[in-house]
């Protein structure tokens, strides 16, 4: 079953109260934090309020509990078969880890099953022995703030060694790969692709406040739909994945506002020129002139 | 009903905050809810939920609300929330505190359970004592979760606490990244939380998790071989359709997040494809004795498929040449990583082919115009498709200040 209040936010909420009950440490300003903390929007109304009047049984009126353990939480045979099941998947070889623990539990669902039928095929090689051992310690790296030597090739086959302080690991369902995204000497976000990382190895730990994850700056783009061939649920779907606010215009016309970073721009446009005339770019003009340049291009290609 | 924040169905909270997602440009008029208290409940519920994710404004047709993330923002899936939200009876947080803590002190009989929740539980408080059979359905239910097991002892059911899965620290990794890159990731999303993530993403579609109980279901049927009863809604009927199929294969867009399942359809005696967001029911079938047969339909057919879509079932031959010049390695790159079941050959210095055999080349349109720019050749067993392209190309120049 996987819609289970054994999984909610209620039972995780109370499940705290009573650990700290348990713990002797129970107040009613502990009940109010965690639940602020864990609860869900208006939990502040119910969870209290039903410990409180008796409907919950659970915490006495001076914030004891007959409950004697820290609550346990048994992990279900469908979490337990979900595990199994990423053991299948050639991305776990990056976490070397084995079926203990899990032997006796089948698989959900066969990967090989579910065709991901617009991914690119130049993904990362998940099964390469030195291309985990680099992707371990860049983890590792990103989890414990050290800074790291990494030697790749840029795409134009130059040789490069830096030294960088790496801050996430990027990876694309689209492309398959893996980026890391770091910091660079100069102090200069960088993206470098794991798949050209030929060797790494950690230096000395960092403070991270004094090198904060960049704050993202968002272009704008205005678009105009028209509502043919199902373009509107196509553009609507296609760019979930961007803050975007949409509005009706009429019955046929509408106009979707997005919020994309730069250095995603070619790849934005790309998405919508696949839309062909049902999505216009309408500011700002930079953006429109880029397709309009295109589509001159294509005219003057000697086209049949 | 007074209003609760926790739901007991998920099918109905499912449609609404697709529609706040996906369209996020309706009124309140334009659900199809039964009364508008239905839908200010819901709405209340996704704001409480989706605090900081969804907004509102204002026309003159009245208020739209949306959802809008930045998935590279976030390491996890806010969507997952909802699963997080089902409602349960007094009885049931009460008796699963009471067991799990009662079978940590060791295996337990259910009138042993009764007897502890009687003395030691409830003595402090002015409350009603369980029944045995409220004791044996929760234990019962736990058992099938794999929370508890049960063994047999005389005439007895002893319970104890199942094992806890030893599972190495490297899961935690691995579960963090899984959770939001596998099908079923809402699984993961149950496992303890870790605050902050080692991982980012991009070309992250949320949506699809929406869908995960019909995927599980769907999951369930294909493992066991057997057939299952979809019922759809058809957005263009506007009405519920039953098809009955058996599950061959399922299909994901890693560049939209729609998600399909392939189905050998018994009625129409073909592969068919279905949306899950567009799934409203699932009912299992009996295993299939003839999976294996469908079974050898499903590699013949998937070489013809551009994305999901069969066209008439006939196989078009398309061909496309683009130029790339001696500093665009990328269009290569571009057209070899994005070919499909296409191939991708060289015809002279600057010039470059893409070739497919495909049910369905109109579905290949949108992927030939991002070649925009560069197109020197584009041929097609249908004629219909290069007049499409054609045709678009032209109402494109037009729409963007060229002449005719």
């Amino acid at each position: 079953m996987l819609f289970s209040e054994y999984y909610g936010g209620y039972f995780a909420c109370v499940a705290e109260i009573l650990s700290e009950a348990v713990a002797g440490t129970l107040t009613k300003e502990k009940i109010s934090e965690i639940v602020g903390k864990m609860g869900l929007g208006e939990s502040m109304l119910t969870i209290p309020a039903n410990l409180r009047n008796g409907n919950w049984p659970l915490i006495t009126e001076d914030y004891t509990t007959p409950v004697r353990h820290h609550p346990p939480h048994p992990v279900t045979l469908l979490q337990r078969r979900w595990l199994k099941t990423l053991l299948l998947d050639p991305r776990i070889n990056l976490f070397g880890l084995t079926d203990a623990g899990l032997e006796d539990v089948a698989p959900l669902f066969d990967p090989a099953k579910i065709i991901w039928y617009d991914r690119y095929c130049n993904g990362d090689s998940f099964e390469d022995e030195g291309y985990i051992q680099r992707f371990r310690l860049l983890l590792d790296a990103v989890k414990t703030h050290r800074k790291v030597q990494v030697v790749f090739d840029s795409h134009r086959g130059k040789h490069n060694s830096w030294t960088v302080i790496p801050y996430h690991l990027e990876y694309s369902s689209t492309d398959d790969k893996f980026r890391l995204l770091c910091h660079s000497e100069k102090w200069r976000n960088r993206t470098l692709n794991l798949s050209r990382i030929t060797y790494c190895r950690l230096l000395g730990t960092f403070d991270p406040d004094d090198y904060p994850v960049p704050e993202l700056t968002n272009e704008t783009v205005m678009l105009e739909i028209t509502n043919e061939r199902n373009a509107l649920e196509r553009a609507m779907l296609q760019f979930s994945y961007l803050a975007k606010r949409t509005e009706r215009i009429d019955q046929k016309t509408f106009r979707m506002t997005l919020h994309y970073r730069q250095e995603d721009e070619t790849e934005l446009l790309i998405k919508i020129i696949s839309f062909g005339p049902l999505v216009k770019v309408v500011e700002p003009d930079s953006f429109a002139s880029l397709i309009r340049e295109r589509i001159e291009h294509q005219f003057q290609c000697d086209f049949s | 009903m007074a209003y609760s924040e926790l739901i007991k169905n998920f099918e109905k909270i499912r449609s609404y905050m697709r529609e706040f997602y996906v369209y996020g440009f309706k009124s309140r008029d334009e659900f199809n809810s039964a009364s508008a208290r239905v839908y200010d409940n819901e709405y209340r519920r996704v704001k409480g939920w989706l605090e900081g994710y969804i907004d509102s404004y204002y026309d003159e047709t009245g208020k739209k609300v949306f959802i809008s993330i930045d998935s590279r923002t976030l390491s996890h899936n806010p969507l997952y929330i909802a699963f997080r939200t089902k409602s349960f009876t007094d009885w049931d947080i009460v008796l699963h505190f009471f067991l799990l803590d009662i079978l940590s002190d060791g295996p337990a009989t259910i009138q042993e359970c009764q007897e502890r929740i009687a003395r030691d539980y409830l003595a402090p408080f002015d409350a009603e004592f369980p029944d045995e059979g409220t004791i044996r359905n929760k234990l019962k239910e736990y058992e099938k979760m794999g929370i508890v097991r049960s063994v047999k002892k005389g005439r007895n059911l002893i319970y104890s606490l199942s094992e806890s899965a030893r599972l190495l620290p490297a899961w935690r990794d691995a579960i963090d990244f899984f959770s939001e890159t596998a099908p079923l990731g809402v699984i993961g999303s149950y496992f303890p939380q870790k605050r902050g993530s080692a991982f980012e993403f991009k070309h992250q579609y949320f949506l699809g998790a929406l869908d995960s109980e019909v995927l599980l279901s769907l999951c369930q049927c294909m493992e066991e071989q057997r057939g299952t009863e979809l019922t759809i809604f058809s957005r263009k009927k506007k009405q519920e359709l039953k098809h009955p199929v058996f599950p061959l294969r399922f299909y994901f867009s890693a560049q939209t997040g729609r998600q399909y399942v392939l189905g050998y359809h018994y009625a129409f005696r073909k592969p068919m494809f279905f949306r899950l967001d567009g799934i409203r029911r699932i009912k299992v079938l009996n295993a299939d004795p003839q999976a294996e047969e469908y079974e050898r339909i499903w590699p013949d057919f998937d070489r013809h498929l551009w994305g999901v879509s069969c066209g008439e079932n006939t196989v078009r031959h398309i061909e496309m040449q683009v130029h790339a010049g001696p500093d665009e390695w990328f269009i290569v790159e571009r057209l070899r990583r994005e070919k499909r079941h296409g191939s991708v050959e060289q015809v002279d210095g600057e010039t470059w082919k893409f070739s497919a055999d495909v049910f369905d080349p109109a579905e290949m349109l949108p992927w030939l115009r991002t070649f925009i720019g560069r197109i020197v050749k584009l041929e097609c067993s249908d004629e219909n498709v290069v007049k499409r392209f054609h045709d678009d190309l032209e109402r494109m120049r037009l729409m963007y200040g060229g002449e005719r």
